[in-house]
């Protein structure tokens, strides 16, 4: 199924792989461009900066969108047979965590060349390595949040067809409720306690920690954040359960 | 498993599937709008079966009355609101052949697609890809992307894959006439083959002749009840009730 998604995406597409990393250059291009003479962050590359959010913030926004209203937009798979649904929204989350490896890949590859052209000793270097080596179990949690919203909002939008509508407006908003063009510490402290409400906010600030070094919100904070992820994992994976045997009466 | 359960195909237990209409797309504002009244239909009134394994059976009944509905239960498409249904062994239907393909992916690649779908393994396909394309007449288009091919190739295609999924249980729906005259005949000799072979069939149609050579046993279902349940004679029943 993931394997039908990447070949579909593709086939007819020249530039192919190339695409996958295109795509968040030119957005963290243009968003560069115009964010830094609005925002004051001080970090020593906004460009960069802009990069490491711009790349799970995409793997989440472009995999939730279109996973909301697939199982309507599959309607004929759900027709045919019988077998577990969740395969159809998993595959998506697959084929896109696929490209999210590519990009990130090269990346830290990049950081890595970026150290050894600093001077860095070997030991530093080791150092530097495993450290961004974490970024890998923060990517699970990542893509275990982008499934539970998955299964959540496809499920809600065969029942309510204008959960669509609704995902595809708060999505903007919620670019701008997470802290990829700005940093947490820019914002009133009232405004910061919202944003821990937010389950990407964490993930972001945990990619902006680990490749970049720059500051998260308090680990306590951090673990009430990670806490509501999971809640809303495991919740929507519970709705969608209990809806899929009955997906057919619906579509 | 319980003993005797390997002599039962299919068995339900009051199964009553009831269906919530509505006349528009389902949406939130609607939701919130009007609560929760909502109109019912009452597909199928807890019903009780058991299909033993090897039986041939027929359903037969008017449009309307439910039919489909049982053979989308059995198959496992959908869940019934109250009541149980135990299948033992593999359930392939033949309910909407064109269903499950992907138009821009080849021939090929929707043979693994739709395989996948209805419970073949991987490598269980690729053994038997070569006869499935050769079943299907398909040639050459084999390697070309679904939308090149005509509603005729895509119904043969999608009835070679089920019938080689090796099913313990298959389910038809009307559709056994597919394609050209070749074809059909191809096609409902490798039925008749499934019916020579121990499979347990379900077939739902408005064919009575084709029921009379071919099934041993009858489902006469009314309004969502089985009216009646037996041998042949409930054939010329149905047929003086009309």
């Amino acid at each position: 199924m993931a394997e039908k998604e990447i070949k579909t995406r593709y086939k007819f597409a020249l530039l192919g792989f190339l695409w996958v990393l295109l795509n968040p250059l030119l957005q963290m291009l243009i968003m560069g461009l115009i964010f830094q003479f609005f925002v004051p962050v001080k970090v020593d590359n906004y460009f960069l900066f802009l990069f490491v959010g711009l790349l799970p913030w995409n793997f989440f926004s472009m995999t939730v969108m279109k996973n909301t209203p697939t199982i309507v937009n599959e309607r004929h798979l759900i027709q045919k047979a019988k077998f577990p649904r969740e395969t159809i929204i998993l595959s998506i989350v697959l084929s896109n965590l696929f490209h999210f490896l590519i990009a990130l890949g090269l990346l830290l590859a990049a950081l890595v060349v970026d150290k050894i052209y600093q001077g860095y000793s070997f030991i530093e270097l080791l150092n530097y390595t495993l450290r961004i080596s974490l970024i890998f179990p923060v990517s699970v949690w990542l893509t275990c949040l982008i499934s539970g919203f998955s299964l959540l909002f496809s499920a809600l939008n065969v029942r309510f067809r204008d959960t669509n509508f609704v995902v595809q407006a708060i999505m903007p908003l919620w670019f701008y409720g997470t802290p990829i063009v700005y940093t947490l510490n820019l914002l009133p402290i009232k405004l910061q306690a919202l944003l821990i409400l937010n389950p990407l906010a964490g993930i972001v600030q945990l990619f902006q920690y680990i490749l970049l070094n720059q500051p998260t919100m308090p680990v306590i904070n951090l673990l009430i954040n990670l806490s509501i992820g999971a809640t809303i994992t495991y919740f929507g994976w519970k709705v969608f359960q209990k809806e899929s045997p009955l997906f057919d009466d619906w579509i | 498993m319980k003993k005797g359960s390997k002599k039962i195909a299919v068995e339900l237990s009051a199964v009553t599937k009831k269906y919530i209409l509505h006349h528009q797309k389902p949406t939130f504002s609607e939701h919130f709008l009007k609560g929760f009244r909502n109109e019912n239909f009452l597909a199928l009134k807890s019903i009780n079966l058991q299909i033993n394994k090897g039986e041939k059976i027929g359903i037969i009944g008017k449009n309307g009355s439910g039919k489909t509905t049982l053979l989308k239960l059995i198959a496992g498409i959908t869940a019934p609101t109250s009541g149980k249904i135990k299948t033992y062994g593999k359930v392939v239907s033949l309910i909407d052949l064109e269903s499950g393909f992907h138009p821009d992916l080849s021939g090929e690649e929707n043979i693994y697609l739709n395989g996948l779908l209805i419970g073949m393994g991987k490598e269980e396909i690729s053994e038997k890809i070569k006869s499935i394309t050769e079943f299907a007449a398909i040639g050459k288009f084999i390697n070309e992307p679904l939308f090149t091919y005509s509603q005729g190739m895509k119904l043969r295609l999608g009835f070679s894959v089920a019938i080689h999924a090796d099913p313990d249980i298959l389910i038809l729906d009307e559709g056994i006439s597919v394609g050209d005259q070749n074809f059909q005949e191809k096609s409902l000799k490798k039925i008749e083959e499934f019916f020579a072979a121990k499979k347990t069939i379900i077939i739902v149609t408005h064919q009575l002749d084709f029921l009379k050579n071919h099934a041993n046993k009858i489902i006469w279902i009314d309004k969502g009840q089985i009216k009646e349940l037996g041998g042949k004679r409930v054939i010329s029943n149905y047929e003086k009730s009309k």
